[in-house]
């Protein structure tokens, strides 16, 4: 190796990019919601946890809702058979009288 | 098989400066370089399931920086803002690294066509042979080779008449 092969190796050694360059690429992979990093894994956890809540609470809220719908129409075909028990009555006192 | 998280980031740590070096040296703006490099990381972390080892990952990155900085400088449609006219001539040589005279010989590389560029680059940067150079680019060895001479000699050319050479 000669001294022009010497001062190219000088001269194109490795440089470090800036500094702040990792904290730019988290930065980027966050945007782009494709890293894993330990700093954000918490949110991820966190955003997970929060979704299953969610989809826990709305199902238990929907079965609630049906729960509420079938009492209803319990309530309503027992006011109906009332009616009607008591309009049986009213005509069978009718007769009698 | 690798996995994301702690072994990314040290990967990360270990090849940035190779993966900035590669794009820096080829394009001779920092700026595009980082973004390159940042690229190229994004890149490897939706592709590290499907790498076999740290070297094979390291292999890998050197293939991506190397396309990546090809990539942007046809981007660019011209060649690096460096003329050879701007280049400055350096006094005289010295016996130990002279920045002057390393930044004329990054300035009169970046003057470089292409596929000799970024083979010199692969060779005086990364420290590699014809042969592995040949399969980074996926050219032919003969045609690294004359890259290399062919680039030795025009810099050898360019210095001696600014009248840096040999001690």
């Amino acid at each position: 190796m000669d001294w022009l092969e010497d001062e190219l190796k000088q001269a194109l050694g490795r440089k470090q990019p800036s500094p702040d360059f990792e904290a730019r690429l988290i930065a980027a992979a966050g945007r782009r919601s494709v890293l894993r990093f330990p700093v954000l894994a918490m949110p991820r956890w966190l955003a997970a946890a929060a979704a299953v809540l969610v989809i826990t609470g709305a199902g238990a809220g929907y079965r609630h809702h049906q729960g509420e719908a079938a009492k209803e129409q319990v309530m309503l075909a027992m006011r109906i058979t009332g009616q009607k028990l008591n309009r049986i009555q009213m005509q069978m006192k009718g007769v009698r009288q | 098989m690798l996995q994301a998280g702690c072994e990314f980031t040290e990967l990360m740590r270990e090849h940035r400066a190779m993966v900035f070096s590669v794009a820096y040296h080829f394009l001779h703006d920092r700026e595009l370089a980082e973004e390159i490099a940042q690229d190229v990381f994004l890149s490897l972390h939706r592709n590290l399931a499907g790498l076999q080892s740290a070297a094979h990952a390291g292999f890998w990155l050197r293939k991506v920086a190397v396309q990546r900085a090809i990539d942007a400088a046809r981007k660019r449609k011209r060649r690096p803002q460096v003329a050879l006219d701007d280049v400055a001539e350096p006094v005289a040589r010295a016996a130990v690294a002279d920045p002057m005279l390393g930044e004329t010989l990054r300035r009169l590389i970046a003057t470089l066509a292409e596929a000799p560029r970024m083979a010199m680059i692969l060779r005086y940067q990364e420290d590699l042979d014809p042969a592995e150079i040949a399969d980074l680019m996926a050219i032919p060895v003969g045609t690294v080779k004359s890259h290399l001479q062919r680039s030795l000699a025009l810099l050898r050319e360019k210095l001696a008449r600014r009248g840096v050479g040999e001690k």
